[in-house]
């Protein structure tokens, strides 16, 4: 079948799947979110249990030169705790909602991560060596007398066993009175942006105790309150940009060189309303879940219920392209609302040359779309397609009239299976998807 | 699983769009209402969720106005048209009512979210905590607190009262013990927080105070009395199987 996200033989393949195989998931161990660092090296994912944990990639070796370098446990730390907001009587959930990694300017790793309440900036780095013979202490650490110390030595470093740590270098707290669902970092690589569901801030990396609210839509009386943020992020090269979407499917892109508070946009990217296709959910499914810039800088890609958008940024009044993720929910709409599925959040995301893209779906299916060809298919993270190397067979769902095989019906969708983060690596065709708390990991099949 | 979602196509039936839109008034009304009697019962509800269920709500409560006003015209697929006169309290009341309940999700989000009262945690279940009623109240003129906890309660009074019409009827139904059988009569869990924190056991409302905020009866269009008998305002089915008759 011909591929998405290469050429015409392209094909995708099971590589690898983390996490444990129990029927009975742990709430903890779910996956909240997944992040390939800048050279695809390291793959962060979080979960609501409030874990950080990173994926190295194995160096490509000549024992196995068939096999792309696989990702192994780098490093693992809890980044956020479940707190108890006392004034409120609020509980904070731990969970982690965004990950998002620092571009590399030394040996060490740095990355932000952020629960509802708080942003954390992590350092990780490696530790391969110690230093042994010190004067005041003997090597169980225990002081030694000072005055039975008669010659002085200088500590020699010796190897030792990898050491991965990770610890906590700065706090970025007390900021958000609402629920942060997005961090971006900024292409200035010294400040960052937040936002929740009302304002959004940006800090400067070094400074924990303050920032600066760029934007703020909370109306005097809440009771005119009728749209919220949803998210946002930095342009990823020109460093006054930004964009933020809203739950009615509107996004707004903001320039910080014209005032210091953003609240008036410079650019405001809205789609028509069809109005044969109008609903009592159509300002729901409108709700944008996620918003990414290409890695040109040049489009923008939005995510709503049922569909993905990109955006040329010279072009407010329409997307350019517009990819139906799941139309054959459009008449199940009335029951999605019911089960609150219709409120889960898709993310998506671009490849490495923008000339595809790839969202979630229920099911454990995951969508591709390339952007050339426009072809598209739809693959599953499934234990039954684990094998190593394994070629993904394209799924298709039978939206009326004769089902045929290796088809699934509309009604047989498993709707607690959503595919809701997933990462493509920023050079290679590399994707990680997250199933509820698995982590499949796919390659391209050519190499 | 209910049918595709609605299209208003200018010549449609009267019929076949009745029944049809109908039942999906109907679900999305019971399933928001719930959503949100749920959500109000949460220390913390999403605000992107509360949001889009308001939303859906006031989607919901102006397509019931517009199919009062315009009963047996052509569907407009854009906004409703604007109420004619004499239905012009009754709308004030209905919008006010559900507005007001909307803005009571609202204000109580931001109160806690704002560090105002604090209610104790709370349950799913009964007995409901505490509400904030002194920051509700701030922002609604007039009769903030009584006009705020019938809300939604008021929306299907008013409506219901709308079409049972003729002035026979209507003398008969609003003597003082038959507002009481009413009040008795009330679901207390559509008043959620907001009862406990008023005398508990007792409806202490004047039923003069009742009155002012039931429409003008006389003005009501005509409609089949299929309902008069009924007098359990929590029974929304019934309610809109009248609105969209009449």
């Amino acid at each position: 079948m011909a591929g998405v996200g290469g050429g015409n033989d392209f094909q995708w393949c099971f590589s690898q799947v983390k996490g444990a195989i129990d029927e009975d998931v742990a709430e903890a161990d779910i996956i909240s979110t997944v992040e390939f660092n800048y050279s695809g090296e390291l793959l962060a994912t979080g979960d609501k249990g409030g874990r950080v944990v990173i994926f190295q990639r194995e160096q490509e070796s000549k024992n196995r030169p068939l096999s792309r370098g696989e990702y192994n446990v780098y490093s693992t730390f809890q980044s956020h705790e479940p707190e108890f907001d006392y004034l409120k009587s609020l509980e904070i959930e731990e969970k982690i909602n965004k990950i998002r990694w620092l571009p590399q300017q030394n040996a060490a790793h740095f990355l932000l991560s952020t629960n509802d309440k708080t942003i954390k900036l992590w350092k990780i780095s490696e530790r391969d060596k110690r230093a042994e013979g010190y004067n005041l202490k003997d090597e169980d650490g225990r002081l030694r007398d000072p005055f039975r110390i008669s010659t002085l030595r200088v500590p020699v470093l010796m190897p030792m066993d990898l050491m991965v740590e990770a610890s906590p270098r700065r706090i970025f707290a007390n900021a958000h009175t609402y629920h942060i669902n997005s961090i971006s970092v900024n292409s200035d690589h010294e400040t960052y942006l937040s936002a929740d569901d009302l304002r959004i801030n940006l800090w400067h990396l070094e400074i924990t105790d303050r920032s600066f609210n760029i934007v703020d839509i909370k109306p005097a009386n809440m009771e005119e309150l009728t749209e919220v943020i949803t998210a946002a992020e930095c342009h990823p090269h020109q460093c006054n940009v930004f964009v933020y979407s809203s739950s009615k499917g509107t996004i707004r892109l903001c320039d910080m060189r014209a005032a210091a508070l953003c609240d008036r946009h410079s650019k405001f990217f809205e789609e028509p309303e069809d109005p044969s296709s109008r609903s009592f959910f159509s300002e729901i499914i409108s709700s944008i879940s996620d918003v990414k810039f290409s890695h040109s800088g040049r489009y923008m890609m939005t995510r709503d219920y049922l569909s993905v958008k990109v955006w040329d940024l010279n072009m407010e009044n329409r997307p350019v392209e517009t990819y139906q993720v799941h139309e054959y929910l459009r008449s199940k709409l009335c029951s999605l609302y019911e089960n609150d599925c219709i409120f889960d959040k898709f993310e998506c995301c671009w490849n490495g040359s923008d000339s595809a893209i790839m969202t979630g779906s229920y099911n454990n299916f995951f969508r591709m779309f390339d952007r050339n060809t426009r072809r598209d298919i739809t693959l599953e993270a499934s234990r039954e397609n684990s094998k190593p190397r394994a070629t993904l067979k394209p799924r298709k769902v039978c939206t009326g009239g004769k089902r045929k095989k290796d088809e699934i019906s509309v009604d047989s969708l498993d709707f607690n299976k959503k595919i809701l983060h997933t990462a493509w690596h920023p050079k290679e065709n590399v994707i990680a998807v997250a199933a509820t708390n698995n982590l499949y990991i796919f390659q391209d099949k050519m190499n | 699983m209910v049918a595709r979602g609605l299209k208003r196509k200018l010549h449609d039936s009267e019929d076949s769009r009745g029944s049809f839109w109908e039942t999906q008034l109907q679900s999305v009304l019971d399933i928001s209402l719930d959503k949100y009697q749920r959500d109000q019962a949460l220390v913390e509800p999403s605000l992107l969720r509360s949001v889009l269920i308001n939303n859906t709500l006031r989607q919901v409560q102006s397509e019931v106005r517009t199919s009062l006003t315009e009963p047996t015209s052509a569907w407009k697929p854009q906004p409703p048209p604007r109420p004619q006169p004499e239905f012009l309290s009754q709308r004030e009341i209905e919008d006010f009512s559900l507005s007001s309940a909307i803005s009571a999700i609202l204000k109580n989000l931001d109160a806690a979210l704002d560090g105002g009262y604090n209610p104790p945690p709370s349950t799913l279940l009964p007995p409901p905590p505490q509400r904030t009623p002194l920051a509700s109240v701030e922002n609604l003129p007039g009769d903030g607190k009584f006009k705020q906890n019938l809300g939604f309660t008021h929306m299907m009074e008013s409506c219901r009262t709308s079409s049972v019409g003729t002035s026979a009827v209507v003398s008969g139904i609003f003597q003082e013990s038959t507002i009481d059988d009413l009040l008795m009569d009330l679901d207390t869990s559509v008043f959620g927080r907001e009862m406990s924190s008023f005398a508990p056991h007792t409806f202490s409302f004047p039923a003069d105070e009742l009155m002012r905020y039931l429409p003008s009866l006389s003005t009501s269009s005509p409609a089949p009395s299929s309902s008069s008998g009924s007098r359990e305002i929590h029974e929304l089915e019934q309610i809109m199987d009248i609105l969209i008759r009449s």
